[in-house]
């Protein structure tokens, strides 16, 4: 379990660009949950996910993972890091070894595991990604595509086995199918490893499709917390801090303006499909 | 030399292009560009997608002389990207705005950031200083003209570095997946300023993922392996959902759900691209079947 209490971060503290990046924001996160994080670009999402794995040090408040304080300066790195794997924005642009193997080995091996361990977790990671051992491992990582690259990145993370996984904007920047392969990958790893999973994007669509729980972040608050079918029927709430829908909830309801309003609400494209086909599909055929 | 009778009517002509480069890793030769031709009408918006490696930057990074084509040539507004005597004439014909804004912007005020193409090209003060308030307000970011470019929302800082390009007063831009970066605020911004500059009469070129973007394009490219796979307007590119699919891309929204709905059973005509087309058509087919 994730505990945060009254977190706060202040960026330039005493300067005039003084910002509170993350401001007295509190919650709780179960075992194996999947939390979804949205808000527009300079919201602190990112500041926020940065304390859950001990970059970034809060000046006010205190983070527990498990029974572990984090954010206690006598907590040592490894040990979160064990806990807590955290894939930044263009994670590609971190590695930096020779071949996919030995990028993806390199955490394990701080660790101190053995050999066999290691091999073992690197099999493990590569294989949750749905990069070939066979094929790839023995490549250099740079040889590979946009798409690989960032699996790979992602594959370094997995191997420490951390209990929570955070992944800051994992598609951003790649093409359609790439996309769909990453979603479908955090789906496959969440399965598998009965991780809790922190996503933080801009695609709502995305977040609607995989979130148990929506953290809305707003000036550094959290703004807003509850299941999609919670946070995305609060249109007025959303579109007043810059947030969209997901586009199957916006289609929704520019028909119920129109007069066909759906009993309960639409978030993803299949519900979409249903309810369509339901309200359209014999009256509104063509003769 | 046989000289082709010249369509005044395009501005950028790109006959039989081919573009290879050298692979380091075993010296092998790549073609990321595979004989391709494309006329572009003067004041025209065309939209390039296609996966990543399809050959769609490198095809755009021809188009201002950034790369020079190993086969073919690429005419843009009379002059010959290979002839390089003529290379300021076709880049100040050219503007391009990258994905990363922080990588496009060089100065510590928004102001300077403008002004520095411009300077480039030898331009006179007097000229500069109207051709920096003419851009800034064309991106709406005049009144923050004395801001660090740092403090910048990303949306902000990528409407700040067209507005570097606008200066230039180019005849074209193309923008390189100018939105990947940003947040749907952002994007929003970006495509309102990139509709504007089209509707002023600058020849527009864009490349994205996001397929929403894309159909308010007088034409839509599709790229694979450098080879152009599909080419016509939005509404004749979108009715080829298998093979849209089949290419690694994805449908517009609207186009994907009434593609389910077909394959559901229920009428839906082709060419529906919005969702506000879908919605409607929906509604009123109901109305008139009642």
């Amino acid at each position: 379990m994730i505990r945060v209490e009254n977190l706060t971060h202040v960026y330039n503290k005493g300067l005039a660009y003084e910002t509170k990046a993350v401001d007295d924001v509190s919650f709780t996160v179960e075992d194996g949950a999947f939390i979804g994080i949205i808000g527009h670009t300079g919201s602190g999402k990112s500041t926020l996910i940065q304390h859950l794995n001990g970059i970034l040090k809060p000046d006010s408040g205190k983070i527990f993972v498990d029974d572990i304080e984090i954010t206690n300066k006598k907590t040592k790195m490894a040990e979160i890091r064990k806990k807590v794997g955290l894939v930044f924005q263009y994670p590609e642009y971190q590695l930096f070894e020779e071949t996919v193997y030995k990028d993806i080995a390199f955490g394990p091996k701080n660790l101190g595991l053995s050999d066999d361990e290691v091999d073992f977790r690197v099999k493990e990671a590569m294989a949750l990604v749905n990069i070939s051992f066979d094929e790839f491992a023995e490549r250099s990582p740079f040889e590979l595509s946009g798409g690989q690259k960032r699996r790979v990145a992602i594959a370094g993370v997995i191997a420490m086995k951390p209990a929570v996984l955070i992944l800051d904007e994992p598609s951003a920047g790649l093409d359609p199918k790439a996309h769909t392969d990453i979603l479908n990958m955090i789906s496959m790893i969440r399965k598998q490893t009965g991780n809790t999973i922190i996503l933080v994007s801009h695609n709502m669509g995305d977040i609607a499709q995989l979130s148990d729980l929506v953290f809305v972040m707003d000036h550094g608050k959290l703004a807003s917390a509850g299941p999609p079918s919670e946070v995305f029927a609060d249109t007025a709430f959303l579109q007043g801090i810059g947030l969209g829908l997901p586009p199957a909830t916006e289609m929704a309801h520019y028909l119920a303006a129109r007069g066909c309003a759906a009993d309960n609400i639409i978030l993803t494209r299949d519900e979409l499909v249903d309810f369509l086909a339901e309200t359209f599909g014999s009256g509104g055929e063509a003769k | 030399m046989e000289i082709e009778k010249k369509n005044d009517n395009s501005i950028i002509n790109i006959r039989d292009l081919v573009f290879e480069y050298t692979r380091e890793e075993d010296d092998g030769v790549v073609c990321a560009v595979d004989h391709v031709s494309i006329e572009v009408p003067r004041g025209s918006f065309t939209s390039i997608i296609g996966r990543n490696g399809s050959g769609k930057s490198t095809l755009a990074k021809n188009v201002n002389a950034l790369l020079l084509p190993s086969g073919g040539s690429i005419i843009v507004d009379g002059y010959d990207t290979a002839d390089e005597s003529v290379l300021w004439e076709v880049r100040r014909r050219v503007g391009m705005v990258f994905q990363n804004p922080d990588n496009q912007l060089v100065s510590a005020v928004v102001e300077d950031d403008v002004a520095f193409g411009p300077e480039n090209l030898g331009i006179p003060p007097d000229e500069i200083r109207t051709r920096i308030k003419d851009a800034l307000n064309a991106v709406d970011m005049y009144e923050h003209r004395k801001m660090a470019p740092h403090l910048l929302s990303g949306g902000q800082k990528q409407r700040v570095a067209i507005a570097g390009v606008i200066a230039m007063r180019p005849a074209i831009i193309i923008f390189d997946e100018p939105t990947a970066m940003l947040d749907p605020q952002g994007r929003g911004e970006v495509m309102n300023i990139l509709e504007k500059l089209h509707a002023d009469g600058i020849t527009v070129v864009l490349i994205t993922h996001f397929m929403e973007e894309t159909i308010g394009s007088d034409r839509i490219i599709i790229m694979d392996r450098g080879e152009i796979a599909l080419d016509g307007t939005p509404r004749e590119v979108f009715e080829n959902t298998a093979e849209i699919e089949a290419l690694g891309l994805r449908l517009p929204f609207a186009v994907e759900i009434a593609a389910r709905l077909r394959a559901r059973g229920v009428f839906v005509p082709q060419g529906l691209l919005s969702m506000r087309e879908l919605a409607d058509d929906l509604v009123a087919r109901k109305e008139g079947a009642r």
